[in-house]
């Protein structure tokens, strides 16, 4: 019996695909890494322009020595209540600083990058932002980059 | 996760710490661990030093252990946001 009764029918729903695997292979023990952070939470130097909150492909850098209180978050795809508490639960800085200095990850990279996530021009992202970052990353010699998002 | 992805591809090992594993998930992640924490505290509960460092620590040590794309790795930590 043949399921199949029509040919080129296909459901009307939309169904997302999953794009293909990519993996980096990790050459070298935690101890001898630069990590740099890299998050989609809208975190900024208080200085630097605020993302647009109804979409925005642009991307910020934050020192790797940045303080606490110079930092904000402009995202309106999220609560931003705990983080405006405490910008480490989003955007650990001061714990990854704390890593570096107890020689658990070896240092913390020049600079972190960021965006607004939840919105804005896919393709923009995949085209411009994505490669733009990586490239700041590979010229700053990043050996692994946390994320938060999603 | 876009930006995720573009890292990984010139060769820097990346890792996502998600509050929504199935949506890192669908998106082709190539590493994340997922502590039971609502978006937007995804590195912990503000102010718990403790639990901010315990999951960083085990975020970076999963960067090494994860030998395969796509795995998502659930950290024993959490935090049930009062707001």
């Amino acid at each position: 019996m043949s399921l199949k009764k029509i040919d080129g029918l296909q459901s009307e729903i939309f169904v997302p695909i999953t794009p293909k695997p990519v993996f980096a292979k990790v050459t070298k023990p935690l101890n001898e890494m630069t990590v740099a952070i890299v998050t989609a939470a809208g975190v900024h130097l208080k200085t630097d322009t605020p993302f647009n909150l109804a979409g925005d492909t642009s991307y910020r850098a934050v020192p790797g020595t940045a303080k606490d209180e110079e930092l904000m978050v402009s995202h309106g795809g999220y609560d931003n209540t705990d983080v405006n508490r405490d910008i480490n639960s989003m955007f650990p800085i001061d714990r990854l600083r704390e890593l570096a200095d107890e020689g658990f990850i070896k240092a913390v990279a020049p600079s972190m990058y960021t965006c607004m996530g939840g919105g804005g021009d896919v393709k923009v992202f995949t085209e411009k932002t994505g490669p733009e970052i990586a490239q700041k990353l590979l010229d700053e010699k990043v050996d692994a980059v946390v994320m938060t998002a999603g | 996760m876009i930006v995720q992805r573009a890292i990984e591809s010139v060769g820097i090992p990346t890792i996502i710490i998600a509050a929504l594993p199935p949506v890192v998930r669908q998106q082709g992640t190539p590493r994340a661990v997922a502590p039971r924490v609502p978006m937007g505290a995804n590195a912990g509960e503000p102010h718990n030093v403790e639990m901010q460092t315990g999951i960083l620590k085990d975020t970076l040590e999963q960067l090494e252990e994860i030998d395969q794309p796509g795995k998502i790795v659930e950290l024993p930590y959490e935090y049930i946001a009062q707001i």
